[in-house]
């Protein structure tokens, strides 16, 4: 039911129904809303507000020169059919959707592709996909199924979106089966919950939730919902651009030519012969005679070919009770292991001593496993390879394991959910169970799946939409859940995403706690105005641009971020709404603005993720001891360090220091808005950082290019508009003139300043 | 009425709100001022001020550390008796809980209090008086990363604002030219969840902890780019300052602004003040004797905690420092009879320095210094197939010990069974050792909470026992 929009006195400011509740409010303060923002502050809001960076100055001039009444809109639509579009917007998104590409756990290693994952959020975004069918294949792509078929084929590019269902991190290494499981059915559900419906459930894994009403058997009737989802590895998910397929393609095969036959490969080849003879050598040298001969002897003879000391039964009867003994673990398998092993030890004794066998050649029989053994021990003054050798032994294979993920990253190997197979080809799946305190050792009684009882007020299990013959009994338990979400019916899921669109065009939520609705959630500021734009949203098939547009040309948007009415500085929050919140632009904003100024930005879309340079003093820092590989990479093409932010590698225990600076950790909980703190820090990362230099640099000299040499006068007017999207005052000029600095330096200083950083 | 409206009148009503502002607390009102680092007062008087928590990754063996146990000598090579909970639990990595190691070195008793110390740790054990000991400390988890977690944020997962984040937000920072919470990273590489655990999590960034590094450039991008003379950078700052100061002028509400122009003054403050933290020049040589900095196998760990000693007397809020990294960690599966007297040596003399110079400068009755690890480990063999045994993980074995303002010195509290494989008497969950760290502070976990995600998170999560026992 849509709210009518409320009487105002001041009708001529009213220009949106979205006005009139908003003045509805100041009218009843007695404040006056602020003035329209002047038209160059709206351009360069509008434009870092849809695609993430300023105007240049020819699109700034341009808006300028249009004097239509419909310049405004124009510039709208111009803006939200940009492609930059869906990059500054999916962004906004995969914060909420906790998106990392690394577990964040033991060694923090890849988790699979997910980058396919964040470029179909970009793309929905840019495709204006409605936010219902959005939701939907999230939460249950590759779930739905005919009413009317059998045997019906699941949509398999539906299984890309899923990824939602498995970015978090994920706790591989611990290795009790049933707390890793039920650990991600719960982070699941709460995820799910707090995103599309801003309901904290999570505090109902271990009891009733001590503020909303949400009973701890409701967590679990949510969580049942998953049950039948098996968060398996990758599965294969064609292209489906054929392009891009033709591209991938190609790369692996490059790759692949590379790891078998390229330079480093070949190197590594020809090394492993020099230092498995330098081995064999050092350790015949070092083997001290008359010492009585161990285990890790007996090994090495073993591994000969062909033996000389035992036979080949007693070789495979030791190789036998070795292996049960390493798989079984039981003291009784390595009593038998070591009463073998004493006898051959004997044998191997007097044959090394008195049988006038030579113990050295037991060397020969060490090979590549041994060598890297050695050459990737830390190095010692009593190494047997020299230091130099190492390092490059390591680097040669760091680079051949780089080749190996990026096959790995052009495949086709998708991370996703599916359901296990269930009767009549599997076994029955085993009921949800309420966990006491949520302790999956102290399961109580079994629940089905069930939406929350607060919305539905009713306790029964929901009619799970299974296919027609109840072939598939594991199937549709999702798509049931996720239709319930995605439905005109439900009060939350519009209003939730609505509040969304609104923070993220005006800084602060309508409810300002956006993924939390509930009691322990701030008031909402305008709550009829929320459900007047929730409704909206629906009316309009859930059109997330459509709902842009229609906020975007309010005159609320269009105000501007200083109000003179004395009676305004009362509301020190703004939840009156009585000006724009001025506020500090986001880390990628930052980092993209400043590339875009130096004219190096690279708009490359989608594909794996690149790796911007860490700083120096960071980069040996970054190595996971010595074998665990490498943490960052290079890039596999130069110009790929100047992409977009959002298609940075997200490590979990490596943000890129300046956008963790900046507060874009990666973020491993669902992050509904970023926190905006200002710290030395930052100032540092400006003042010192290679990323502020270099494009300082590269800017001064683009200003030159653009201005000519000649004159100073010009190229620090040019570098004013590259930077600031507008031409410096006369006293600026002036200033900055006489000043007698750098170009360069005029160049970090309008990085630097606070009108660059700040969107108002 | 229908049902929606009815729901959202009620649900997003004013219902609740009372309690809300009841239980709106200081430090979250205080991070809404443009200076997130402002020095706050306790929560009650508290002698610590300030905390230096040294973290020894890996799993530190507290059967040859600070836990003596003689039935495993008298055992040592046996078959382990069964004992409760031991399979799939505790021996995760062995299929079976397998023979018995001795401890590496022999126990002596120390001290007025008669703390029975590993001969590994000969200079932590004059320590002991100083010290409170905790046995038998839990953690949720039996593998690395999420132990690591657990004991360094109180969540198994990343995504939670750790220890020293939670401290810097309850009481700001004393020194303006430095971060309040800094890390000292273990030379030889990144530790387990890297900057997860000394993250601000769902904390404002202001609370993150500042990674420092060994050597003369602590903090990423501190020093000016080559060629840069000071004089240089304070004209171009100079210059910026009147752009900003300009762009202010024009506009109203522009306490952020002001902070951001305060924020490179700072900043500039902060490179000259860093690297002479990080000079250590000016210390005597008998001070760095003190630390084991004359012996290359101690001096790496001696420099990072005479750096900790010196962040401490400039009014750092919080250091942590790291021990332990990839391979080189206290994660002693096998070869644990070579390996960790190795691991013993780099921190005993640094540690034990590190407490005694304090003491010497009447900084430890207002410094706390923790020692800890993730877990502890098992008593048996974890390594069958070769010829040196190790141990596998015990999270029901780790042992901490405090020392400094505040504590009861010389005391232990909590135990294990005989063979040092689960608690014996009352276990301590690692979350009793994280309230009783902040009540050593003045800090009451319970008014120290941050609402996230619909609740008041705080570092203790259901909240943790301060222990009394280890309380002066």
């Amino acid at each position: 039911m849509k709210q009518n929009p409320p009487e105002v006195k001041n009708t001529a400011w009213v220009r949106s129904p979205i006005d009139a509740f908003v003045l509805a409010k100041l009218e009843a303060a007695g404040v006056a809303p602020a003035p329209a923002a002047d038209k160059r502050v709206l351009a360069r809001r509008l434009y870092f507000d849809l695609i993430g960076l300023p105007p240049t100055i020819d699109e700034m001039n341009a808006f300028l020169n249009d004097t239509s009444p419909k310049a405004y809109e124009t510039l709208i639509d111009k803006l939200l059919a940009d492609k930059r579009y869906g990059e500054r917007w999916g962004r906004h998104w995969l914060d909420l959707a906790r998106y990392g590409e690394t577990s964040g756990l033991e060694g923090d290693g890849a988790i699979g592709n997910v980058w396919r994952y964040r470029d179909w959020v970009i793309d929905a975004f840019n495709n204006n996909m409605p936010y219902d069918r959005f939701v939907l294949l999230q939460i249950a792509g590759g779930d739905e199924h005919s009413k009317t078929r059998n045997n019906y084929a699941p949509d398999v590019q539906g299984l890309i979106p899923t990824g939602f269902l498995r970015v978090a991190p994920w706790d591989r290494s611990n290795l009790v089966a049933a707390e890793v499981r039920n650990n991600y059915l719960s982070e699941v559900t709460t995820s799910v919950s707090s995103v599309f419906l801003g309901l904290t459930v999570g505090c109902a894994r271990c009891h009733d939730h001590k503020y909303d009403p949400i009973p701890q058997k409701d967590f679990y009737r949510l969580q049942a919902f998953f049950n039948a989802t098996q968060a398996a590895g990758s599965v294969p998910v064609p292209f489906k651009d054929p392009a891009q397929a033709e591209h991938a393609e190609a790369q692996v095969k490059k790759y692949q030519e590379q790891l078998k036959s390229g330079p480093e490969k070949k190197e590594l080849d020809a090394m492993e012969q020099v230092l498995l003879k330098k081995l064999v050598a050092a350790r015949k040298e070092r083997a001290a005679s008359g010492k009585e001969y161990t285990k890790a002897d007996l090994r090495l003879e073993m591994k000969r070919k062909p033996l000389r000391i035992f036979s080949e039964a007693e070789r495979e009867q030791h190789a036998q009770l070795l292996e049960d003994a390493d798989r079984t673990g039981d003291a009784e398998e390595q009593d038998k292991l070591n009463a073998f092993e004493k006898g051959l030890l004997e044998k191997l004794n007097i044959a090394y001593t008195k049988g006038g066998v030579d113990p050295g050649l037991r060397f020969e029989a060490l090979g590549k496993e041994d060598v890297r053994r050695e050459a990737m021990a830390p190095y010692s003054g009593k190494s047997i390879f020299s230091e130099a050798e190492k390092n490059r032994y390591a680097e040669l294979s760091g680079k051949l394991e780089i080749l190996q993920r990026r096959v790995g990253r052009w495949s086709n190997q998708v991370l996703a959910v599916t359901n296990v197979a269930g009767p009549p080809s599997g076994p029955y799946i085993a009921p949800i169970r309420v966990l006491k305190r949520g302790d999956y050792n102290q399961p109580m009684e079994a629940v089905e799946p069930g939406f929350p009882t607060m919305l539905t007020g009713k306790e029964n299990a929901a009619t799970l939409e299974t296919d027609r013959y109840r072939q598939f009994p594991t199937r549709g338990h999702r798509i049931t859940l996720a239709r319930w979400i995605a439905s005109k019916e439900n009060p939350l899921t519009a209003r939730v995403m609505a509040n969304r669109i609104w923070q993220f065009h005006f800084g602060t939520g309508i409810v300002a706690t956006p993924s939390d609705f509930g009691r322990n959630g701030e008031k909402p500021t305008h709550p009829e105005l929320l459900d007047w734009l929730a409704a909206e949203f629906m009316e309009t098939g859930w059109n997330i641009k459509s709902l842009h547009k229609t906020i975007l040309l309010s005159n609320t948007y269009q105000q501007a971020s200083d109000n003179p009415d004395a009676k305004a500085a009362s509301d020190p929050d703004n939840k009156l709404i009585s000006r724009y919140n001025r506020r500090r632009l986001e880390a990628e904003a930052i980092r993209d603005s400043i590339l875009y100024a130096s004219g190096r930005l690279n708009l490359a879309m989608g594909g794996p993720s690149v790796f911007p340079p860490l700083p120096a003093d960071l980069a040996d820092f970054a190595r996971y001891g010595r074998t665990g590989g490498q943490m960052w990479e290079p890039n596999d093409k130069p110009e790929d360090e100047h992409r977009r932010s959002v298609y940075i590698f997200q490590r979990r225990s490596l943000p890129l220091p300046m956008m963790a600076a900046f507060d874009a950790i990666v973020f491993s909980e669902s992050c509904d808005r970023r926190s905006r703190t200002t710290t030395p820090l930052q100032a540092l990362q400006l003042m010192n950082g290679e990323l502020l230099h270099e494009e300082a640099a590269h800017l001064a000299k683009r200003a030159a290019q653009e201005a000519g040499e000649a004159s100073r006068k010009a190229q620090i007017e040019r570098a004013f508009t590259l930077a600031l999207s507008r031409p410096p005052s006369a006293d600026e000029l002036q200033q900055f003139d006489a000043s007698g600095q750098p170009m360069e330096a005029i160049a970090r200083i309008l990085l630097s300043s606070n009108e660059f950083a700040y969107v108002e | 009425m229908n049902r929606r409206n009815f729901l959202f009148d009620s649900y997003l009503g004013l219902g609740g709100l009372a309690l809300l502002d009841m239980l709106a607390n200081d430090a979250q009102a205080a991070t809404k001022s443009a200076d997130p680092l402002l020095v706050k007062p306790q929560h009650h008087f508290a002698k610590a001020k300030r905390c230096i928590f040294v973290f020894m990754e890996g799993g530190v063996s507290q059967m040859d550390t600070f836990e003596h146990k003689p039935l495993l000598t008298k055992l040592a090579g046996q078959q382990m008796p069964k004992a409760d909970r031991t399979v799939g639990e505790i021996a995760t990595f062995s299929a079976a809980p397998n023979r018995i190691i001795p401890p590496v070195a022999a126990f002596k008793q120390h001290g007025q209090c008669g703390k029975w110390v590993s001969g590994l740790l000969p200079e932590l054990a004059t320590c002991v008086d100083d010290m409170a000991f905790l046995h038998g400390v839990k953690v949720d988890n039996n593998n690395h990363g999420p132990a690591v977690y657990h004991t360094l944020t109180g969540n198994q997962f990343p995504g939670s604002a750790s220890i020293g984040a939670w401290v810097t937000y309850g009481l700001g920072s004393e020194n303006r030219d430095l971060p309040g919470f800094i890390v000292m990273g273990d030379r030889r590489g990144a530790t387990i969840g890297g900057a997860g655990v000394w993250g601000n999590g769902f904390l404002p960034a202001a609370y993150q902890g500042t990674l420092f590094r060994n050597g003369s450039t602590p903090i990423v991008d501190l020093h000016p780019r080559p060629g840069t003379t000071g004089e240089a950078q304070r004209k171009e700052l100079d210059l910026l300052n009147w752009l900003n100061a300009k762009h202010r002028d024009q506009r109203t509400n522009t306490s952020e602004l002001d902070a951001r122009i305060a924020s490179f003054e700072l900043a500039f403050r902060m490179q000259a003040k860093a690297p002479e933290l990080v000079d250590l020049s000016g210390e005597s040589e008998a001070t760095k004797k003190m630390y084991g900095l004359d012996d290359a196998v101690s001096e790496p760990f001696g420099r990072q905690c005479l750096l900790a000693r010196r962040m401490v007397e400039r009014g750092v809020r919080f250091v942590k420092v790291l021990h332990g990294a990839g391979g080189d960690r206290w994660d002693d599966h096998g070869n644990i009879g070579e390996r960790i007297p190795v691991h013993c040596k780099e921190v005993d003399k640094p540690v034990a320095g590190l407490l005694k110079d304090l003491k010497s400068r009447g900084m430890l009755d207002d410094t706390l210094v923790v020692w800890a690890s993730e877990m502890g480990r098992t008593p048996f063999d974890n390594n069958l197939t070769t010829d040196k045994p190790g141990r596998d993980h015990n999270q029901y074995g780790l042992v901490v010990w405090m020392a400094g303002g505040g504590i009861k010195k010389g005391v232990t509290f909590g135990d294990t069974d005989e063979l040092s494989v689960r608690a014996a008497g009352e276990e301590v969950p690692v979350r009793d050792v994280h309230a009783t760290l902040l009540h050593l502070l003045g800090l009451n976990q319970n008014r120290l909470t941050f609402l996230h995600a619909g609740r008041y998170k705080k570092l203790t999560d259901i909240g943790g026992r301060v222990i009394s026992e280890v309380l002066a």
